[in-house]
């Protein structure tokens, strides 16, 4: 087994630092407690270069360097440090484990970086002895940049590559060295060193620079067991790789506090004069465990490189989230966007490092003194544009102040797969989705989510109703298709809301014997009834403020066109139900229905069936309607209509 | 810098330095040109055709990639129905387009007669000008290949915009290659635009006469070119619109299978057309 422990040195300063990388370069100070007792736990090395050291009490640390910037520790800025550095872990090895702290275990056992050698080579080992040699003394040159440290022995089985960094060299062995490689060949032993490129010490260095990349500090050490790759890791002079089966020889000559015995332990092997690993690893096992206990056995066996504990994998954690704790609470909004928007860059890098995008983002408010604040923003489309999402902080904050300073916020990012999609090389170009996400969060930072959306039509007779989805277009076709044919069609604007209306009638006169002799003039605004044999004389919008105006005599109408929808339901405007409608008067409004509608017009908008059209709670509502397609005198050609239950005229439409 | 001096800097340039510096001038490289002669950066770049024949006949193809061009027309100039058109033909290539409706005036079944891909449409609903600009200006840069701006019947403050968001606009268009068509009541962006054209004249076509009952079956416009870069402005075309409701498709298995065939109403008399 061969585990990497991943180590981040005076992590709560280096979580500090990640935070506010403005104090890198200063005398900081990270202090843990309250008040007098509050005591230095890490300091920068121009503070420690002063003088200042753990331990100390912040009136000591001043007394040595007056500008030392202290700071308190910063759990929410360590947690996320910490989840941070599990995931540079997370994109080398399946199997991480979380040592807490700024540590971090991970599997390399069968790592691809060695496997793929591994595999070139077996092949070399399958070849007769003298193909081997010269092809081996070949490839000593030619593989000179590639990480391998190769050993074979006789005929045998290969051996795993092994770095360079506690390789030893038998004695008489001839050398050859170029360019710091060593070629070794010995009793029918070959051996290419590569002192500088090793696969794992080339893995090492890759986990160090992706550590870097989340502005974490961080030192790696590999070894057989996770008590060697730890100690491996403390190490100054990082990546420190153990050569498997060599733990014992790598902890030997180290100091005996690398291994954390217990105070007691410690002060009897100090008086025994036991100062090195080595040391205490060379004293017979029974008489340490008579004298010492079972810890003092526990300690020598690690003391020899036994470390029989297993590595604990972790479960991946389901959301990403960072955030700090603040100096001073914050009151107003520009500050908090400052520092929310260097949180948010780190997330958003947290996520590209996963190939994930922010489908919602959820914010959380520590108040002052107490309480808390959450609160959360569903994007319309996965994105990591740091600059929409500070948008829509910004806008969401705007709208509901939290009403208390804020001393601590943290960004929760729920992820999920950006979109993709696959280009066509003969068809027409798609859109990037990854552009168009960003796009549309952007469009629904602007105006709101509820205004961007592909619509739809939705089953009924009313024209005005529709919805609306989120905008996710099909991949358009492999092969361009020329467009079709304009059918040439008058579209109508929508007017919504609809513009009221007063509207003038002139009734022609009834027959004899039945009421009024003579033709009249009525302005039917909430009041008069209209009949068949009515006439539209002119229109006018009923508010000033109406937009657009109405106002002309009408030239030439068309209608009515009756619309019926929900006739079944119970309309308490009407005052009727259709519960109390007989069945014949059920009927006859449909059959009304569509002899109004017959003709060479139907009804305006029949509506089909469709699928995935969402509820809409206007659709139980009865509506009866009459339609005219009204030219007026100013040159518009309106489409109006009567509500039949109120009686009240309306446009709706504009032909355009 | 006038002809003759061009003509005659050309020469000393061929006699006078090919001699002391020999192979500097040769090639192509070493011809003069004037501005106009130069490729312009739109030449290349195609057109979107519309699918309306006096609209493709002015812009010379169709919407020109990369370009702004606007209409112009007030109430009943069928300027909303040719943004419909536009958006029919891109989407039913297979290609994404953008509807900024200002005013909130789309309607969606209507749309989708007009041969609109629903699917393929993203809609945006500003309530001010100045959103409909920047709404605009971010799906060009999304990569979209047809934007419409509609900026409805009478948009408040619209003449307050500066100059430099329209330019911004074209830009942004000139950058992707995409193309953006402007719908406004009056002429809104300034010198900017590729082309300008206007819808006026128009008058709703009505069927029936004297005491019977009336039928609108289309209006009738024209479209004037007030404005193009590479098209000589002033031409107009007779622009018809009809209604859906007078374009029925007959049954297949009963005559005509394809095409669009109408049926008028004239003096009592049913008069059958297709189109095909």
């Amino acid at each position: 087994m061969r585990l990497s422990c991943l180590f981040v040195p005076l992590f709560p300063l280096a979580a500090r630092l990640r935070s506010e990388p403005e104090l890198k370069g200063e005398a900081v100070a990270i202090l843990e407690g309250n008040g007098s007792t509050a005591r230095v736990v890490a300091a920068t090395r121009k503070a420690r270069k002063k003088g200042i050291e753990p331990g100390m009490t912040l009136p000591q640390a001043r007394s040595l360097f007056p500008k030392l910037v202290a700071r308190g520790r910063d759990r929410e800025s360590e947690r996320s440090a910490q989840e941070a550095l599990l995931e540079v872990a997370d994109s080398f090895s399946p199997r991480v484990e979380d040592a807490g702290e700024g540590t971090v275990f991970l599997d390399l056992t069968g790592h691809a970086a060695f496997s793929s050698q591994l595999s070139a080579l077996s092949q070399i080992s399958s070849l007769s002895p003298g193909v081997r040699e010269g092809w081996l003394s070949a490839a000593a040159i030619a593989l000179r940049p590639a990480a391998e440290r190769v050993q074979y022995e006789g005929l045998g089985a290969m051996r795993r590559p092994r770095p360079q960094v506690a390789s030893r060299e038998a004695s008489g062995r001839q050398r050859v060295g170029v360019r710091g490689e060593q070629e070794s060949i010995h009793n029918s032993q070959l051996t290419i060193h590569n002192s500088s490129q090793s696969p794992e010490l080339s893995l090492a260095r890759e986990i160090i620079a992706a550590a870097e990349k989340a502005s974490l500090p961080a030192r790696v050490g590999i070894a057989g067991s996770k008590l060697s790759a730890r100690v491996a890791a403390s190490l100054p002079d990082s990546p420190r790789v153990v050569p498997e089966g060599e733990e014992a020889a790598f902890l030997a000559p180290l100091p005996l506090s690398k291994l954390a015995p217990a105070l007691e332990i410690a002060e009897t092997l100090e008086r025994w004069g036991i100062r090195s690993i080595g040391e205490l690893a060379k004293l017979p096992e029974g008489e340490v465990a008579s004298r010492l206990g079972g810890l003092g056995r526990q300690l020598q066996a690690t003391a020899r490189g036994i470390d029989p504990r297993p590595l604990e994998p972790r479960l991946a954690s389901p959301c990403f989230s960072e955030g700090m704790e603040l100096e001073w609470p914050l009151v107003s909004l520009e500050p908090f966007l400052f520092v929310g928007n260097a949180a948010l860059e780190r997330l958003m890098q947290r996520l590209e490092s996963q190939a994930l995008a922010c489908t919602r983002l959820e914010i959380g408010l520590k108040l002052d003194p107490d309480g808390y604040d959450v609160r959360a923003i569903a994007l319309p489309a996965p994105t990591r544009d740091v600059k929409t999402l500070l948008t829509l902080v910004r806008l969401e904050l705007e709208a509901r102040p939290p009403g208390a300073p804020v001393e601590g916020f943290t960004f929760v990012a729920q992820p999920d797969k950006p979109r993709r999609a696959q280009l066509s090389l003969f068809g027409p170009a798609a859109l990037s989705p990854d552009k168009l996400a960003t796009t549309i969060a952007r469009l629904a930072a602007l105006l709101g989510a509820d205004r961007v959306g592909s619509p739809r039509t939705v089953d009924g007779h009313r024209p005005e109703r529709f919805t609306e989805v989120s905008y996710a277009p099909p991949p358009p076709p492999e092969l361009a298709c020329p467009p079709r044919a304009g059918r040439g069609l008058l579209a109508i604007r929508v007017l919504r809301p609809p513009v009221e209306l007063e509207v003038i009638t002139f009734s022609y006169p009834l027959p004899l014997g039945e009421g009024r002799g003579e033709g009249e003039t009525s302005i039917t605004n909430h009041k008069s009834q209209i009949t068949n044999s009515s006439r539209l004389v002119s229109l006018k919008s009923a508010s000033p403020d109406a937009t657009p105006p109405i106002s002309g005599s009408v030239r030439v109408a068309s209608g009515p066109w009756s619309l019926e929808e929900g006739w079944w339901l119970d309309d308490p405007r009407s005052g009727r139900s259709a519960g109390s409608l007989p069945e014949g008067r059920s009927l006859a409004l449909r059959e009304r229905e569509c002899s109004e509608g017959s003709g060479l017009r139907s009804s305006p908008h029949p509506g089909e069936p469709r699928a995935g059209a969402p509820a809409d709670p206007e659709q139980a509502r009865a509506t009866a309607r009459d339609y005219w397609d009204v030219e007026l005198s100013d040159g518009g050609l309106y489409r109006i209509y009567r509500d039949r239950a109120t009686n009240a005229w309306f446009a709706d439409g504009v032909y355009d | 810098m006038g002809a003759l001096q061009a003509q005659v800097l050309e020469q000393l340039l061929e006699r006078g330095l090919a001699k002391k510096l020999p192979g500097l001038l040769a090639g192509s490289g070493a011809r003069l040109l004037r501005a106009s002669q130069l490729p312009s950066p739109g030449q290349t770049r195609g057109s979107l055709a519309t699918g309306l024949s006096a609209l493709d006949r002015l812009l010379a193809g169709g919407l020109p990639k990369g370009a702004l061009v606007e209409i112009v027309g007030r109430r009943l100039s069928g300027r909303f129905s040719i943004g419909l058109a536009a958006l029919a033909a891109i989407t039913s290539s297979g290609q994404a387009a953008a509807l900024v409706d200002l005013g909130d005036h789309l309607d969606p079944q209507a749309a989708e007669r007009a041969g609109v891909d629903l699917t393929r449409l993203l809609r945006v609903r500003p309530r001010r000008v100045k959103e409909a600009l920047a709404s605009a200006e971010m799906l060009l840069a999304a990569g979209f290949p047809l934007v419409v701006a509609d900026l409805g019947l009478a948009p408040r403050h619209a003449r307050f915009v500066p100059d430099a968001a329209w330019l911004r606009l074209a830009r942004s268009a000139q950058a992707q290659g995409a193309a953006l068509l402007l719908l406004t009541p009056y002429r809104l962006s300034g010198i900017v635009a590729e082309a300008v054209l206007s819808a006026q004249g128009a008058r709703p076509i009505w069927q029936g006469s004297g005491r019977a009952p009336r039928l609108l079956t289309g209006i009738s416009s024209r479209l004037t070119l007030e404005k193009h870069l590479r098209v000589r402005p002033g031409l107009t075309a007779p622009l018809s619109l009809s209604v859906p409701e007078a374009l029925r498709p007959l049954p297949l298995g009963e005559g005509w299978g394809e095409g669009e065939t109408s049926i008028t109403i004239h003096n009592s008399q049913f008069t059958i057309h297709n189109s095909s």
